[in-house]
């Protein structure tokens, strides 16, 4: 190996290689426990307004993100299942940066009644060009296949 | 008059997870990383791999620094040349330890000391482990020499030295 003040080319240069194994836990919290729940159970999409301020949060907030007012039981209500497909992208790599064998679409969707957008895998159409503006439906597991999670919803599919 | 601040918490226990009443998302990462090693600890690494221990003087102070180092921080100058040293050294200070870097219970104590390295400055030391030594016997100011893996395991680490054992 050439010593290091001589080197000609960076890639020439010792490094040393390492790994730390990081394990992750992730809680929903408490309106986002029930957000999931009922998903699961009843397969529906939940979200919670604040009628101050006019805003529909999709998941449900424990308060209002701009006032601050607590959202009660009361402000929670069912979103979608429909809604505008706002953007979408194509994805070739996955979240620790290797190759996908199958890139995969997914879109940002305003479902019927909420403020923001809900990102998803999106479901390409036969022969329909995809463009912003056009709807679509979230499609859930079956209910035996649901476990509290965001993929209880498996993805967005143009009507 | 602050409790009006204070939220009450929701304790949560691994039974939680364990029964469902809590749902949880656990996964995995791999944080992988390549650290570049710079040019005195890349000639460190590899003068290891070839069996040696080098520094690196600075002709300001005439100080050698050990690991060697590209600058020398008392007189922020260059460093200027590189030094080879001895294998042999100076216990500065040790530890008999009982539970291992990761948590591990020992069987056998291990004992990592501070080795000032013959050649270098007073007090320029490593921290290794010392070996073929009862730990009970172990003096700040023992003398002890590197115990070398053989050429073939050396990989440019400083695990090429396998431990520091008494001069006899």
């Amino acid at each position: 190996m050439v010593p290091a003040d001589r080197l000609e080319h960076p890639t020439e240069a010792r490094t040393w290689k390492g790994s730390i194994p990081v394990w992750h836990r992730y809680t929903a919290g408490i309106a986002g426990e029930r957000f999931l729940r009922v998903l699961k159970e009843q397969g529906k999409i939940m979200g919670a307004r604040c009628g101050a301020c006019e805003v529909t949060y999709v998941p449900p907030r424990m308060y209002c993100e701009r006032c601050l007012k607590p959202l009660p039981d009361a402000s929670w209500k069912e979103v979608g299942p429909r809604g505008e497909l706002v953007s979408f992208t194509r994805v070739y790599l996955d979240l620790d940066g290797e190759q996908l064998k199958t890139p995969r679409w997914v879109g940002l969707v305003r479902l019927e009644g909420a403020s923001g957008v809900l990102l998803h895998y999106l479901q390409l159409p036969e022969g329909v060009p995809l463009r912003p503006g056009i709807q679509v439906e979230a499609v859930l597991k079956p209910a035996g296949e649901r476990r509290g999670s965001i993929l209880d919803i498996e993805h967005w599919k143009v009507v | 008059m602050m409790d009006q601040w204070v939220y009450s918490t929701t304790g949560l226990h691994e039974k939680d997870f364990e029964t469902g009443r809590v749902l949880v998302e656990t996964w995995k990462s791999k944080a992988e990383y390549a650290w570049d090693a710079g040019i005195a600890m890349g000639r460190f690494l590899e003068e290891l791999r070839c069996g040696r221990l080098v520094g690196r003087r600075c002709n300001s102070c005439h100080r050698v620094l050990f690991p060697p180092r590209m600058f020398c921080e008392q007189c922020f100058r260059p460093t200027a040349e590189w030094v080879t040293l001895a294998e042999t050294g100076t216990v500065m200070t040790y530890s008999i330890v009982h539970v291992r870097w990761d948590m591990v219970r020992l069987n056998q104590p291990q004992v990592p000391a501070v080795v000032a390295i013959d050649g270098a400055s007073q007090g320029m030391g490593i921290l290794h482990l010392l070996g073929e030594v009862v730990p009970e016997s172990v003096k700040m100011g023992m003398r002890v020499q590197a115990v070398w893996k053989t050429p073939e395991e050396r990989e440019g680490s400083i695990t090429d030295i396998r431990y520091f054992k008494p001069i006899s």
